[in-house]
């Protein structure tokens, strides 16, 4: 009835002002320009700068030992903190996974000194892992518990386990192809390659893969920013975050491994502390704890740089009671940095 | 016929609170129903049961015979909501907004898939098309639109996949006019398609123009439920308000009446004000356009026309001054070596007077000669009227017209007004050729019998020559143009005179139906 106001006279004269239908990829950004005033540019200078401080001041620090062993280091941190960040990404935190990197790498060597072949005993391992990071998903997504209290209690769980199904001690004389897991190199064409390294870069190319080139990764990045949005949407926020926490708890039993085969020793105390330290690295990289906001190279990057600047200090001989202050006043200074760049950004 | 939703004895509290209390209806496929309630009436709560996004704490919903079970995907059901709030994400662009949820992509690994932004942004910009929706651009943020854009978004997303059932929750609140309109032809779009719509609005309007059917919920309950067409606005408010209420009626109906009718007439007020400012620029812009262009137009036809005058004024003269030369040329030389040849054989005839034979021979010679003078005399006369210059016009005409008719054997009369001062050669001559022309006229082409020649000052400054036969006249439709292609310049010829005089030419039939030609003529004032 009111129909009758709007005849279609009056549209064709307002038809040819109608601005033309948006153009898609316009506005899509240059991917350098996308890079540039980031916080992984940020990280990449302050490694570079820690990486020309420390070659000036230790002759050791560029010795290609120290760099391997750098590598080997970081490629199991990193890999747990890749699954962490996916996490803090939905909005959520994994402080379980240092406990589930122990016990991974626990069940793991307890199963190979059982006589269990290699496959299988990683496979219980990364199945440990998983478990722990179902639990937490189940918890988190279904019951809509808070994941700082859900992951403080499966950290404790999973630490304990660790700690009861060895008594305490660790499990030592673990065999060579185990060990060569987090020890070999793989030499191509006159380049030395660790192995743990090369798992790194894999996992992280699958994990950026995921998050950028699938729906999956869309929804993810989404459920940190507005899950309502999600949830209104149809798409099943629940299942998400179950699958989420158990791709953390999958990826941080897999550093775990890699970090016993490293080690050569499956201590039911290693990696504590760790998760915060993987949460720091993650920060460091740019992901936001609000969620939303990382990226893989931010996680690697960020990993990079607190690992480096952690062996400088052992480099440059500095007493190791100050590193924990030193990692402290860096995630201080990146974050307020980071702070400071967005203020400007959005006060122009 | 089937039924498509199915609601039974829907029940959802918060605490003490019932927001919905024991909610039956169904709705039919293609059916428009209707969804009123005031504001804490449950509309929303149970739009959102509906979106799959909250769960009843009791009763039953069945869609297509299948009954729900909190939460699922509404698009896996065919169902399309559209939240009050717009429940657009945050950060994510047009076309991911538009498509969250449903993304398209490859291969078929469910989450897995990869997102086709392409396919998507085709997508996108065939649905904002539809819904005369103007973004920026596909990737702008949806935060950075207005909240009509983000609604009209949210509608796009309903549109996505067909769906069997469009769940719309106060859709129209955050829309302009001409936006609600498209979303109520769209509505009926839906209806016509077979899908069922069910149309949460705070707009009787609304109501009435497109719904089946119309459900009323009070305080969560089904306050009223009957068709559109057997209801009044009056039923439906009266179950808005509740019947307790029922003496508070008529003001809460005028005041929302009034209220919705004020707004929509602002609306409409204002769209058709924007609509005419629109247009009304763009027919100033182009109005002087036009009138720019029409008198440059004017200025170069002026321009040519002027070139024109002053060219043909100058053949003109030219061709006076050629016949002047001529005539004088034919009178000083070849009437007096004419004349001079008659002196000479009167000579010899006074001679030959013994041969009488010769001396008739000699005399007819010289009569040929003194024929052959009056002839070249009288050619001389046509070429430039000797008279003119010495006597003036009015004995040029006098002696030309007199002659005219001796020659065609038609009567011409000519009145010449008392006190006709002489006017300048040009203007003189000039009528004299227009009476000249004009009288050939008659006889080529008149069949009169007679005609007039009048010349009178029709002003101080300005004399009028009027030429009438008594011939056949005019035919209906004269063509001056149409009379020159076809090789006859008596009538153009006349009126060309007349135009670069500057004079005024009229050609009709006159009373006596021949053709009648009123020339004014102006002239410097005589002294």
């Amino acid at each position: 009835m009111s129909d009758q106001h709007n005849p279609p006279a009056i549209r064709a004269t307002l038809e040819p002002e109608r601005p033309a239908p948006p153009q898609a990829g316009r506005a899509r950004p240059k991917p350098l320009r996308a890079l540039a005033g980031r916080q992984e540019l940020l990280v990449l200078g302050l490694l570079l700068l820690a990486g020309i401080v420390l070659s000036l001041r230790s002759e050791n620090f560029l010795q290609p030992t120290n760099l391997l062993n750098l590598a080997r280091g970081v490629s199991w941190f990193a890999i747990s903190a890749l699954g962490v960040s996916m996490v803090i990404l939905i909005g959520g935190i994994d402080l379980s996974v240092g406990a589930v990197m122990a016990l991974a790498g626990l069940v793991c060597a307890l199963a190979l000194q059982a006589g269990t072949p290699l496959p299988l005993a990683i496979g219980a391992g990364l199945l440990s892992g998983t478990g722990v990071g179902m639990a937490n998903g189940l918890l988190v997504g279904q019951l809509n518990l808070p994941p700082f209290i859900v992951t403080l209690g499966t950290m404790g769980l999973a630490r304990g386990l660790a700690l009861g199904l060895t008594g305490g001690a660790p499990v030592r004389e673990l065999p060579a192809s185990f060990r060569m897991l987090g020890q070999g190199d793989l030499r191509l064409a006159g380049v030395t390659l660790p192995l743990p390294l090369l798992a790194m870069v894999t996992m992280a190319l699958l994990v950026s893969l995921l998050l950028h080139q699938t729906v999956l990764g869309r929804y993810i990045y989404t459920l940190g920013r507005d899950e309502q949005a999600l949830r209104v949407a149809g798409v099943a926020t629940t299942r998400i975050k179950i699958t989420v926490y158990t791709f953390s708890g999958l990826l941080a039993a897999c550093g775990g491994i890699i970090m016993t085969a490293w080690l050569g020793v499956a201590a039911p105390t290693a990696a504590e502390g760790y998760e915060l330290d993987i949460i720091a690295a993650a920060v460091i990289g740019g992901t936001s704890l609000f969620g939303g906001e990382g990226s893989v190279l931010g996680v690697v990057l960020g990993t990079l740089l607190m690992l480096t600047v952690r062996n400088g200090m052992v480099m440059l001989g500095l007493p190791a009671y100050w590193q924990l202050s030193t990692i402290g006043a860096m995630i201080l200074a990146v974050v307020l940095i980071d702070y400071l760049r967005r203020r400007r950004l959005t006060h122009g | 016929m089937e039924t498509l939703l199915h609601v039974s004895r829907l029940t959802r509290s918060f605490g003490d609170l019932t927001a919905l209390d024991r909610v039956s209806f169904s709705v039919h496929p293609g059916e428009v129903v209707g969804l009123v309630g005031r504001t804490g009436a449950g509309k929303s709560v149970l739009a959102q049961i509906l979106g799959g996004t909250m769960a009843p704490s009791g009763g039953t919903v069945l869609v297509g015979g299948e009954r729900l079970r909190w939460p699922f995907s509404p698009r896996r059901i065919g169902v399309a909501t559209v939240p009050q709030q717009t429940a657009l994400a945050h950060g994510l662009d047009v076309t991911a907004n538009i498509f969250l949820g449903a993304e398209l992509g490859w291969p078929r690994l469910g989450w897995l898939r990869s997102p086709d932004r392409r396919r998507m942004d085709q997508r996108a910009s065939e649905l904002l098309a539809q819904l005369d929706v103007a973004v920026p651009s596909l990737r702008t943020p949806v935060d950075n639109l207005t909240s009509e854009q983000r609604q009209l978004l949210a509608i796009a997303r309903a549109m996505v996949a067909p769906a069997r059932l469009v769940v719309l929750d106060e859709p129209t609140a955050l829309l302009g006019y001409a936006a609600q309109q498209r979303l109520l032809a769209l509505i009926r779009s839906w209806q016509q398609g077979g899908t069922a719509v069910l149309f949460a609005t705070s707009s009787l309007d609304h109501i009435f123009a497109v719904t089946d059917r119309v459900i009323v919920l009070n305080e969560g309950r089904v306050a009223l439920d009957t068709r559109t067409d057997s209801t009044s606005r009056e039923e439906v408010v009266a179950a808005l308000i509740g019947q307790s209420e029922r003496q508070q009626l008529t003001p809460i109906i005028w005041a929302l009446e009034s209220y919705y009718s004020a707004r929509e007439q602002a609306e409409r007020l204002r769209l058709q004000q924007r609509r005419l400012e629109r247009d009304l620029a763009a027919q100033d812009s182009l109005n002087q356009q036009l009138i720019k262009q029409l008198a440059q137009q004017v200025r170069s036809l002026d321009q040519a026309n002027l070139a024109l005058q002053d060219a043909q004024r100058r053949l003109l003269t030219e061709r006076e001054d050629e016949r002047k030369y001529l005539a004088r040329e034919l009178h000083d030389e070849v009437i007096q070596d004419l004349l001079s040849v008659n002196f000479q054989l009167e000579e010899l005839e006074s001679e030959a007077a013994a041969n009488p034979a010769l001396a008739d021979e000699l005399a007819s010679i010289r009569e040929s000669v003194r024929a052959l003078v009056s002839d070249v005399r009288r050619i001389c006369g046509n070429l430039r009227p000797p008279t003119i210059d010495s006597l003036g016009l009015a004995a040029a005409l006098q002696s030309f017209t007199r002659d005219w008719s001796a020659r065609s054997g038609l009567a011409v009369s000519l009145e010449v007004a008392e006190g006709m001062a002489r006017l300048p050669e040009e203007i003189e001559l000039s009528i004299f050729r227009i009476v000249q022309e004009s009288l050939a006229n008659v006889r080529k082409h008149a069949q009169a019998r007679s005609a007039r020649v009048r010349l009178a000052p029709a002003s101080p400054r300005a004399v009028s020559v009027t030429i009438e036969d008594d011939g056949r006249g005019l035919d209906a439709s004269l063509d001056l143009a149409a009379l020159g292609r076809a090789g006859h310049y008596g009538l153009l010829g006349i009126s060309e005179r007349v135009a670069l005089l500057q004079g005024k030419l009229r050609i009709t039939n006159g009373a006596a139906g021949g053709l009648l030609i009123e020339a004014e003529i102006p002239h410097p004032r005589a002294v």
